[in-house]
């Protein structure tokens, strides 16, 4: 097997457990939407870079990073709507990064690979990174397990049982911008969205605790990167757009196993 | 002892809460009543520092509210509680709650905690539905299981909006008990209630809102002048009989 299949099979792996260990929570508070916005804001974080000659990645996370943190704070201080806001800003980015693109000099860039993701093109340098994430990930999890899971039932309450909402927040959109960030790249704008919300819905019709939920996601999003990889590979068929039907195929197929209340 | 200055709250241009002055010793078991729309929700959550004052000042303990709610929390037992119902938690997770912001982070609820949560449980008469899915609870189990929440957070304060709803009329008495035991052992009790013959027996301080404070006292009765002050002319107490 050549070593840049070697290279892009890790790099599926690591892309889907990385958004798998959030999908549960993206899930449970319902924002899954969110997951979906931040894609798109991407995009403009994504141009601003290339303007800018910055690396695209640290750019789009920096500029992800702080659209997500003003969106949490707008809907919590001055009291908008988030959905408003989340549109206001997704159609904004957009906007913002289709114009800033067309003023751009670098006809070279693959602006398709972005929008559509390619797990073939991800260098080593960038599985490492997801390798470093991943293990951020589970350390935030590990350290704010219970704080998350009081978060995601009631966040209201959760404060007034003295619990850390803002900054445990704040961490978990920062997190969360740089997961949809670092799996542009492979999963692409419209693949990260599925990717945050299959392998949990998956979980949940299978285990009714939130430790062996997030377990169960990330095993579905393992199961369905490699089977996912290994068809794409063996049809010629794009990567991506394969592991996302594979995990669909597995959501329909956990309806037999669904858990009994 | 929980002090309100001066304390005004408008909601856009419309005034909820006008020259709120009230002092609320420590250890009273306290009661606020008024009319829909009085305002004493609002008064909880100014209190719990949901809400901001428009104006004025709350202490607690003679502390500023914001400083005080850095190191310590009340048990607050909330009239309505928005949750998932297919949300993955337990009658007990959700009673571990109030104890959550007290342990460090990254230490999970030792056994002592579960312990003490199961013993509160059963004074509250919910014990056997500890390990049940929260969607499988019905509304007044759910309302054990947060009064559970609030004891267990071990605050010198349980503030209490509604409890009596959605608990049928008999076991509102028994809740009302466990309230006094509460309240007896050195815990200050406020509770917003409509049940004017239960707290008749109850409480032993009056919080009359209706916008503005009506009165605020040690009152040993609430009598139908009371009644007219706080609800208008046309309201008229009528006596439960349990």
């Amino acid at each position: 097997m050549p070593g840049f299949i070697i290279v892009a099979l890790i790099g599926a792996v690591l892309s889907g457990i990385s958004l798998a260990v959030f999908a549960p929570y993206v899930t449970l508070r319902r924002i899954s939407y969110m997951g979906e916005a931040l894609s798109h804001i991407a995009f403009a974080g994504i141009a601003i870079a290339l303007i800018s000659g910055m690396n695209l990645t640290l750019g789009a996370w920096i500029f992800v990073s702080i659209v997500a943190l003003l969106i949490s704070w707008l809907s919590r201080k001055e009291k908008i709507q988030e959905a408003n806001t989340i549109t206001i800003f997704l159609s904004l980015s957009m906007a913002l990064g289709i114009v800033l693109i067309s003023l751009s000099k670098n006809y070279a860039f693959d602006l398709s690979s972005y929008l559509f993701g390619n797990v073939l093109l991800i260098s080593i340098s960038e599985v490492w990174a997801l390798g470093i994430l991943n293990v951020f990930n589970i350390l935030f999890i590990l350290i704010f397990y219970k704080e998350l899971f009081y978060l995601s039932y009631n966040p209201e309450m959760a404060k007034v049982f003295r619990i850390r909402v803002g900054l445990i927040d704040h961490l978990f959109y920062l997190l969360l911008a740089a997961n949809i960030v670092l799996n542009l790249k492979s999963a692409g704008i419209i693949l990260v969205t599925a990717q945050l919300i299959l392998p949990a819905v998956i979980a949940f019709n299978l285990a009714k605790k939130l430790g062996w939920i997030i377990a169960i996601s990330v095993i579905a999003a393992i199961v369905s990167a490699l089977i996912g990889f290994y068809l794409s590979f063996v049809l010629d068929i794009p990567t991506g757009a394969t592991i996302v039907i594979v995990q669909a195929f597995i959501y329909a197929l956990s309806f037999i196993f669904k858990r009994r209340k | 002892m929980i002090e309100f200055q001066e304390v005004q709250y408008h909601a856009g241009r419309i005034t909820i809460l006008k020259d709120i002055n009230l002092t609320i010793p420590d250890g009273v078991f306290a009661a606020i009543i008024g009319p829909n729309g009085a305002g004493k929700s609002t008064l909880i959550k100014l209190l719990l520092g949901m809400e901001d004052p428009s104006e004025g000042k709350i202490l607690i303990d003679n502390i500023p509210r914001d400083s005080w709610l850095k190191h310590n929390g009340f048990g607050y037992l909330p009239q309505r509680e928005e949750y998932d119902r297919g949300f993955p938690a337990t009658a007990l997770d959700i009673v571990l709650m109030g104890i959550a912001g007290r342990i460090p982070w990254g230490k999970r609820v030792g056994d002592e905690y579960r312990e003490r949560a199961l013993k509160i449980m059963q004074d509250t008469g919910i014990k056997d539905k500890a390990n049940s899915a929260i969607g499988n609870l019905s509304g007044g189990e759910f309302q054990r299981v947060m009064l559970s929440r609030a004891i267990l957070s071990d605050s010198k304060y349980l503030i209490l909006d509604e409890p009596e709803a959605g608990i049928d009329r008999h076991s509102v008495v028994n809740f009302f008990e466990l309230l006094k035991e509460l309240n007896d052992a050195g815990k200050t009790v406020i509770t917003v209630s409509h049940d004017l013959h239960t707290l008749n027996k109850y409480c032993n301080f009056l919080i009359c809102l209706n916008k503005t404070l009506h009165c605020h006292d040690h009152s040993e009765l609430i009598d139908q002048q009371l009644i007219d002050r706080t609800f208008g002319e046309h309201s008229r107490l009528i006596e439960k009989d349990y």
